[in-house]
C-alpha cells in the first residue's frame, strides 16, 4: 500500500471511531442519567441512615411523609389522630439530644448515646425518636416508612427537600410550574410567530424580509441570563404595576420571556414552511378568483399547518427547558399553580437552585437528578412529536 | 457571609502571595462542599446539622469551626408598612403562612408576600430554628438564591416581609423590633444592640475547615483574627467579635 | 372589492405585528446599551473587580469565558465534524444508524440544565475532576457536539451527490472524493455552525454553574483544575447578589452588554460568512 493510501486508512479510522464514540456517549449519557438518579427508589422517606423508633407499647408501625410532616408542623399531635393511643406525640431528635444531656454522659465520642436513647424511649410512651440507625438499638420497635416511588414524587404536592427528618419530595406544583410557564409562552409566541411567518413569507419585499429575519436572528442570540436579567429590571416591576399585583415575579412575567426566547425558533420554522407551499397550488387558488388572503388561509396555511405544529412543539420544548430567564423572574414558589398572575417554580429553577447543597449521591440529590431525567425524557419526547409532524409534509 | 469573605481574601491578597477564591450558593453548598473536599474552608451562617457533624466523623474529617463575626438577623418589611415591631410568635405565623393579611397584626388591609432565601441557605434554616420554631416557610414564599434580591424585592412590594443579615440593610426597606417576650420589650436591630446580645436574633457566622488542611489555612484564618480582619468585619456591616 | 379590502387591513395588521416583534427586540438590545454603555471603559474590560466587586472591571470573566470557549471547541470542533461525516458519508444507511442519527438530533434539543447535571456527575463528582476549567470544558463540548454533528450532516447533506459521482467516476477513492470535493464545498455552511456553537458556549450558564464556575476569582493565570470566572455566570450574580444593588446593577448592565456585543457579533459573522459564500458560489 502506499503512504497515501496508509494515510487515508489511519484519517478514515479516526473517522469511524469518532461516530462509534459519539454513539456510545449519546447511548451512555441517557443511561447514565437514569442511573444517578434511580438510587432513590430504594430509599425510603426517611433521611438515609436513619430510624424512627417508638416506644414498645405504641401500635402504630408505619407513617407516610406526610404524615411526618403534619407531626412536626404540630398539626398532629397525638398518637390518636394516627389510630394509637391516646398519647402526646413527643419528637425525639438529635438537636434534643444536647440540651438533656451533657457531653460527659454522651461520651467524647458519643459512646454512650444509644444508651441514653434506648432508655429515653423506653420510660416515654408518647416518644417518637429519629436518629441516625447506628445509634437505635436493634431492640426498639420501629416505624416504616413507605418507599419512594416515581408515583410519589410526580404526585406529592409539597417540595420540601431539606426538611427533618422526612424530606418532602412532591414534585407536582413544580412539574406543573414548567407546564404553565410553557404553555403561557407558546399561547403569546404562536399567533405573533404564524403572523410574523407569513410577513415574511408572503407580504413583505424581498429586502424588508432579509433586514426583519436579521433582527429576529438578533433575537436567537441573546443568551438566557441576559434575558433573565431584563426580565428582572424591566418585566418584572412591569408586570407588577401593570395588574396592581403584590409581586411581579409570576408565570406571566416567565411566560413573556420564553416566549420571546422561542420566538425565532418559531418564526423561521415556520417560514420555511410557508415558503416550501407549492407555487402551483397558490397558483391555483388565484386563478379560481381569490385573492392573497384567501390563498394564504385557504391554502398555504393549510398546506404548511404540520410544519407550522412541529415548529410550535419545538417552541414548546425549548420553553420548558429554560433555566437562567425563569429562575430570575418567576418567585420560585413551589406551588400549585392557579394563575398566570402568582409565581411558580419551574423544574429547571429547582434543579439549578438546589444541587450546589445536595450532598452527592444523597435523597435530594438524587431526587434532582430523576427531575433532570424526567425533563431529559420530557424534551426527547416533545422533540420526537415535533419531527413527526415535520415530517408529515 | 460572602460579601465579607470577598473582602478580607481581597484584603489578605495584597498582603500576601497566595492565591484564594470564594464561591457562594449558601451555607449548605459551602458544607457539603467541604465534605466532598472540592473546597478547602467552608462559611456558615449556621450551626452544623447533628447529621452534618456525623457525616464528617464518618469521613474521618476532624473539622475546625470557629466564630469569626456576629451578625443580627433582621426583618425587614417595606417603608410603606406602618408596623414597626412584631413578636416571635407573630413573625412565626407571618412567615409559616399562617397570617396572610397585615391587618390581622394591626397593619393594613394588605396580602402578606413572603421573601425568603433557598433552602440551602444557612439563614434560611437559622430562621426556621430560632425564629419559627422549626416549622416550614409558606408554600407561597418566594425564594431567592440571594440576599441582595431579598432586600430589592421588599422595597419595591408593599406587603412584602423578608429576613436579612444587619450588613444588608439598607435605607430603601424598614428593619424592624422584634420581641421574644411576648410584646413586652421590643429591641431594634441596631450594630450596638447586637454586639451586646440585648436584640434577640443575634447569631454566630462560622468558618470551618478540616484539621488535615490547617497548615494551609491557618495564615488566612489568622488574618481573620487580626485588628485589621476584624476592622473589616465591621467596615461590611457585621458585628466584630469584641 | 369588498374582500380586497378586508386583504388590506389583514396585511396592514400584520405587517404592524412584525414591526412590534421588531420593536421588543429593539426595546430588550436598546436598553441594554443604553444602561451598560456609560459603564464600559478600557478600565471595565482590563481590569479585575475590587472592593468586593462593587467596583473595578470584568477582566477574568472575560478570559474565563474566553478560556471556556477555547477549551471546549477545541474537543468539540473536531469530534463534531469527524462525527458528522462519519453519519453522511460513512455510515451504512441501516436502521441502526438512523436510530443514533435521531438520538444525536434530539440531544441538540435537550436543556442546558440536563447537561449541566450529567457534568456534575461524570466529570466533577466520578472523574472527581473537581469545579475546574477542565469539568467546564467537557461539558460546554458535550453541550455543542450534537450541535456540530447536525450542522455538518446538513451541509454535506446540501452537498448534490452528483460531484460525489463525478468525483468516483475520475477515480478518486472516498476519502479523496470526501476531503476533497464534498467537505470544501460543504465548509461555507460547517463554518457557520460553528461560529453560531462559540457563541452558545459563551452565553451558556445553566452547565457551568456546579462545573466550572466561580464567584470570585481574580488571578489571570490559571490551570486547568481550577474554577474560573465566565461572563453569564458574572451577569447573574452581579444582578442577584451583592450588598449595595445599585452600584452592582449598573456593573451587571456593564457584563450583560459586554456577553450580548460578544455573542451577537459572533452571530452577525456567522451570518456574514453565509451571505459571502452564497454570493461567491453564485
Amino acid at each position: 500500500m502506499t503512504i497515501k493510501k496508509i494515510k487515508e486508512k489511519f484519517v478514515e479510522s479516526i473517522i469511524y471511531s469518532c461516530g462509534t464514540f459519539t454513539t456510545l456517549a449519546v447511548l451512555f449519557i441517557i443511561v447514565f442519567l437514569f442511573k444517578e438518579g434511580s438510587g432513590i427508589f430504594q430509599k425510603t422517606a426517611l433521611e438515609e441512615g436513619y430510624s424512627l423508633a417508638v416506644n414498645r407499647y405504641n401500635p402504630v408501625s408505619k407513617l407516610s411523609p406526610e404524615q411526618i410532616k403534619s407531626i412536626i408542623e404540630g398539626d398532629i399531635h397525638n398518637w390518636h389522630q394516627l389510630g394509637g393511643n391516646y398519647d402526646s406525640v413527643y419528637i425525639f431528635t438529635l438537636s434534643d439530644i444536647e440540651s438533656k444531656f451533657t457531653q460527659e454522659e454522651l461520651g467524647a465520642e458519643f459512646e454512650h448515646l444509644k444508651e441514653k436513647i434506648t432508655a429515653y424511649v423506653e420510660s416515654n410512651t408518647g416518644v417518637l425518636a429519629f436518629f441516625p440507625s447506628k445509634y437505635v438499638d436493634a431492640s426498639l420497635a420501629k416505624i416504616d416508612v413507605d418507599k419512594i416511588t416515581l408515583a410519589s414524587i410526580l404526585k406529592g404536592k409539597d417540595w420540601y427537600p431539606t426538611a427533618n427528618p422526612a424530606p418532602q419530595l412532591g414534585a407536582l406544583p413544580i412539574v406543573l410550574g414548567s407546564i404553565m410557564v410553557s404553555l403561557g409562552a407558546i399561547i403569546i409566541a404562536l399567533p405573533l410567530g404564524v403572523i410574523v411567518a407569513i410577513f415574511l413569507a408572503e407580504i413583505a419585499g424581498e429586502t424588508l424580509k432579509n433586514v426583519i429575519k436579521t433582527v429576529i436572528e438578533l433575537l436567537a442570540g441573546i443568551p438566557s441570563v441576559v434575558y433573565g436579567f431584563f426580565g428582572l429590571v424591566v418585566l418584572v416591576p412591569f408586570v407588577q404595576q401593570l395588574f396592581d399585583i403584590p409581586v411581579g415575579e409570576t408565570a406571566l412575567s416567565g411566560s413573556i420571556l420564553l416566549a420571546l426566547i422561542s420566538l425565532p425558533t418559531i418564526i423561521s420554522l415556520s417560514e420555511d414552511a410557508i415558503s416550501a407551499t407549492p407555487q402551483e397550488l397558490k397558483n391555483a387558488s388565484l386563478a379560481l378568483g381569490a385573492n392573497r388572503l384567501q390563498t394564504i388561509f385557504g391554502v398555504t396555511i393549510p398546506f404548511a399547518s404540520s410544519g407550522i405544529i412541529s415548529a410550535s412543539i419545538l417552541g414548546i420544548g425549548r420553553a420548558f427547558g429554560e433555566t437562567m430567564a425563569v429562575l430570575m423572574v418567576t418567585g420560585n414558589a413551589a406551588i400549585m399553580p392557579k394563575s398566570l398572575l402568582e409565581p411558580v417554580r419551574t423544574i429547571t429553577a429547582t434543579i439549578a437552585a438546589e444541587l450546589g447543597e445536595a450532598p452527592t449521591g444523597g435523597i435530594h440529590y438524587e431526587a434532582l437528578f430523576i427531575l433532570g431525567t424526567f425533563l431529559f425524557v420530557f424534551t426527547f419526547a416533545v422533540n420526537l412529536i415535533a419531527e413527526f409532524f415535520a415530517q408529515k409534509r | 457571609m460572602l460579601p465579607l469573605m470577598q473582602l478580607e481574601i481581597e484584603a489578605y491578597m495584597k498582603r500576601n502571595p497566595a492565591q484564594l477564591n470564594v464561591t457562594g450558593g449558601g451555607s449548605g453548598v459551602g458544607i457539603t462542599s467541604l465534605l466532598e473536599g472540592t473546597v478547602d474552608i467552608a462559611m456558615s451562617s449556621r450551626e452544623l446539622k447533628m447529621a452534618e457533624k456525623l457525616k464528617f466523623e464518618e469521613k474521618g474529617k476532624k473539622l475546625i469551626v470557629m466564630a469569626v463575626a456576629n451578625d443580627a438577623l433582621s426583618v425587614i418589611l417595606n417603608p410603606q408598612n406602618p408596623i414597626k415591631q412584631l413578636t416571635r410568635e407573630q413573625l412565626e405565623d407571618l412567615f409559616t403562612g399562617k397570617i396572610t393579611n397585615w391587618k390581622e397584626v394591626g397593619g393594613d388591609d394588605l396580602r402578606v408576600v413572603v421573601y425568603t432565601r433557598e433552602s440551602s441557605s444557612g439563614t434560611y434554616e437559622f430562621m426556621k430554628d430560632h425564629v419559627m420554631n422549626k416549622k416550614e416557610f409558606t408554600k407561597t414564599a418566594i425564594s431567592s438564591s440571594a440576599t441582595a434580591a431579598i432586600v430589592y424585592a421588599t422595597s419595591q412590594t408593599k406587603g412584602a416581609i423578608g429576613y436579612v443579615g444587619i450588613a444588608y440593610v439598607e435605607p430603601i426597606v424598614k428593619a424592624i423590633s422584634v420581641s421574644y417576650d411576648g410584646g413586652q420589650k421590643y429591641i431594634a436591630p441596631t450594630f450596638n444592640n447586637a454586639f451586646n446580645k440585648t436584640y434577640p436574633i443575634t447569631r454566630p457566622l462560622f468558618i470551618l475547615y478540616p484539621l488535615e488542611k490547617e497548615k494551609l489555612v491557618k495564615p488566612f484564618i489568622d488574618f481573620l483574627f487580626t485588628v485589621y480582619g476584624q476592622k473589616l468585619v465591621t467596615h461590611k456591616g457585621y458585628i466584630p467579635l469584641k | 372589492m369588498h374582500k380586497n379590502i378586508v386583504e388590506k387591513i389583514v396585511f396592514q395588521f400584520f405587517g404592524i405585528v412584525t414591526w412590534f416583534v421588531v420593536a421588543v427586540v429593539a426595546l430588550i438590545l436598546g436598553y441594554i446599551i443604553y444602561r451598560g454603555v456609560g459603564i464600559i471603559s478600557w478600565n471595565f474590560i482590563s481590569q479585575p473587580p475590587i472592593n468586593g466587586m462593587m467596583e473595578g472591571g470584568i477582566l477574568p470573566a472575560i478570559l474565563g469565558t474566553l478560556a471556556l470557549i477555547l477549551g471546549s471547541c477545541l474537543l468539540a470542533f473536531p469530534i463534531g465534524i469527524l462525527s458528522g461525516v462519519y453519519m453522511n458519508e460513512y455510515a451504512p444507511k441501516n436502521i441502526f444508524k438512523k436510530f443514533i442519527g435521531m438520538m444525536t438530533n434530539n440531544l441538540a434539543g435537550i436543556p442546558s440544565i440536563v447537561f449541566g447535571l450529567f457534568g456534575l456527575a461524570m466529570f466533577v463528582n466520578f472523574f472527581q475532576f473537581g469545579v475546574s476549567i477542565l469539568s467546564g470544558c467537557l461539558t460546554l463540548a458535550i453541550l455543542i457536539v450534537p450541535v456540530i454533528i447536525r450542522t455538518t450532516e446538513e451541509s454535506l447533506k446540501l452537498v448534490e451527490d452528483t460531484y460525489r459521482l463525478s468525483s468516483y467516476a475520475l477515480g478518486a477513492s472516498k476519502f479523496e472524493t470526501v476531503f476533497r470535493v464534498v467537505l470544501p464545498m460543504a465548509f461555507p455552511n460547517i463554518i457557520t455552525g460553528l461560529i453560531l456553537s462559540i457563541g452558545r458556549v459563551a452565553g451558556e450558564t445553566a452547565p457551568i454553574i456546579f462545573t466550572a464556575a466561580a464567584y470570585y476569582l481574580p488571578q489571570l493565570v490559571l490551570s486547568l483544575g481550577s474554577p474560573v470566572m465566565a461572563l453569564p455566570y458574572h451577569l447573574y450574580v452581579m444582578a442577584t447578589s451583592g450588598i449595595d444593588l445599585d452600584k452592582s446593577r449598573e456593573l451587571a448592565f456593564g457584563t450583560a452588554l459586554v456577553l450580548m456585543a460578544i455573542v451577537l457579533l459572533l452571530n452577525f459573522a456567522a451570518g456574514g460568512m453565509k451571505l459571502y459564500f452564497k454570493q461567491n458560489r453564485s
